[in-house]
């Protein structure tokens, strides 16, 4: 199979268009952010002064919705920039083309990369304008972290669209639902141990949890436990390949039962 | 200097050549469910023939339509297109195939010739912009480069269609009721435009209508569905005397009460 750039380009240029022209799309990019930062910021300050750590406490949370950023907008930016297509009933245009799966995926991608940076320096700015954080004071360890979430966050993206097209545009909620159950399972704000018992496995097995928990580490001044970053690398692979796995079957469903009528 | 004697030309013989297949089909069966929408159609369309898959409402025009492009996948049979088999080299097989279908909106948020472009970059054509621009202005709708998809008449989005479906010189161009929504007069245009580019550029048509007057000022050949089968293959005339009737909506009427008689029936 033939991977042509050109192609790619042009799908990422169309998801460039439809952010240009749709001011609802900013919501995920710039209000979201900015709503977070301001709550996670404030609600860090409050609790600090309590216990003399304002600054502290609110560094801890600030860092954790920041991260958490990276994997909401890698995730929602591939989701929706699919969900366009059905919305705007181009789906058909486009299966009849011939741009494959993996091409249409790199294009959506891409432009996802520039949703997400976008996103991310929002409610980057906001904790540091409003709060005095900085999230570069991360260093190094930023890279493996973000580069783990990006990962998991286009990997969730494959299942929501693999979702929708297997069940149709009712399936649509769970481009924002899925990566809401992971803000509470992953142990963002909080140890995995302040968790119920019965939800403390299930966290533990996700790839988010182990990042958040090297996030923190780092945060409290300690260096980069490898360790954590290492099993979040490897189960996001295996959540990667069980992702591509499922799309690659929904699709095949999708073909042949004939679901394209539903989105003509 | 004596002159030489003209060498005696034997004349040529032209034998016919016959024609590449653009597309083959055969034996294409479909499955939902209980239902069999389509059940072991043969079809083939040759280079720069004009050919109209007609049939009623669920005869499985669509769905036949749709395995075509590798959208569906069928339960059994083989598709070839340009020496391509689906659903394996189907990128390849799309680079020599275009599409419209007149109950396709234009994306929302792409201005028309952003929409060709994009298309156009999709279908291989390192610099689309001053094709769509000439395209536009030969089917007359040059003004309407810079609208915004969603601002257009349903006419209107059709041409689009078929402009977008034409751009890069398919030699099979697939048709879903393209005129549905088009005035006499304009759809009179889109009928001239796909005979010049047939004949001009060898293009293959494939065609999907209701209209039977325009099909058979269109198309050199019919092939009828009904109940998922083919049931008549020919000029249209050849179709009409076969079943004993007038003109082509003699034949679509005739096999319309056929299927509705049996949905009674059963």
């Amino acid at each position: 199979m033939r991977f042509n750039t050109d192609r790619v380009l042009a799908i990422a240029r169309r998801q460039a268009y439809v952010l240009q022209r749709a001011p609802q799309r900013w919501f995920d990019v710039v209000v979201w952010p900015v709503v977070d930062a301001v709550l996670f910021g404030a609600i860090g300050v409050y609790f600090g002064r309590q216990h003399g750590a304002a600054a502290t406490t609110a560094a801890f949370l600030l860092a954790g919705i920041i991260l958490f950023h990276v994997v909401f907008q890698a995730e929602v930016s591939v989701a929706t920039g699919f969900l366009e297509e059905t919305w705007s009933r181009n789906l058909l245009n486009l299966m009849v083309t011939p741009l494959s799966e993996l091409e249409y995926g790199a294009g959506v991608a891409l432009f996802g990369l520039v949703k997400l940076a976008i996103g991310v320096s929002v409610v980057s700015l906001v904790a540091l304008a409003l709060f005095a954080f900085e999230i570069t004071s991360l260093g190094f360890a930023l890279i493996p972290l973000v580069a783990v979430l990006l990962f998991v966050g286009w990997a969730v993206a494959l299942v929501v669209i693999g979702l929708i097209l297997r069940l149709g545009q009712g399936a649509e909620i769970m481009t924002w639902g899925f990566i809401a159950l992971l803000l509470p399972l992953s142990g963002i704000f909080y140890p995995v141990n302040a968790l119920p018992g019965a939800l403390q496995p299930v966290a533990k097995v996700m790839p988010t949890t182990h990042v958040f928990a090297a996030a923190q580490e780092v945060v409290r001044g300690h260096p980069l436990p490898w360790g954590e970053v290492g099993i979040a690398a490897g189960s996001a692979l295996v959540v990667a390949i069980l992702a591509v796995f499922y799309l690659t079957r929904m699709l095949a469903t999708f073909r042949k039962r004939g679901y394209i009528s539903r989105h003509v | 200097m004596s002159e030489s004697p003209e060498p005696v030309r034997e004349p040529v013989l032209q034998t016919p050549v016959p024609l590449a297949p653009v597309l083959q089909a055969r034996g294409l069966v479909k499955e939902y469910k209980r239902v069999r929408a389509v059940d072991g159609i043969d079809l083939r369309v040759d280079a720069g023939e004009r050919v109209a898959l007609l049939g009623p409402n669920g005869a499985g025009k669509t769905t036949t339509l749709l395995m075509l492009l590798g959208v569906i996948t069928p339960d059994a049979g083989e598709i070839e297109i340009v020496g391509k088999h689906l659903p394996h080299d189907r990128s390849e097989a799309m680079e020599q195939v275009g599409f419209a279908a007149g109950y396709l909106p234009l994306p929302e948020r792409l201005k028309v010739d952003e929409f060709l472009v994009l298309f156009g970059r999709l279908y291989g054509i390192p610099d689309p912009a001053p094709a769509a621009a000439l395209a536009l202005e030969r089917f007359g709708i040059a003004d309407l480069a810079r609208a915004m998809g969603n601002e257009l008449s349903s006419g209107q989005r059709t041409l689009v269609g078929i402009i977008k479906a034409t751009l890069h010189r398919p030699r099979l161009l697939v048709l879903d009721e393209p005129t549905a929504s088009l005035d006499p007069d304009v759809a009179r245009r889109v009928r001239n435009g796909l005979e010049r580019l047939c004949a001009e550029e060898g293009t293959a048509l494939l065609v999907t209508s209701h209209n039977m007057v325009e099909v058979e000022r269109l198309c050199d050949r019919v092939v009828f569905v009904s109940g998922g089968r083919v049931v008549a293959d020919g000029t249209a005339s050849e179709v009409a005397t076969r079943f004993g009737r007038d003109d082509l909506e003699g034949v679509f009427l005739h096999l319309a009460d056929a299927e509705n008689a049996e949905e009674q029936a059963s």
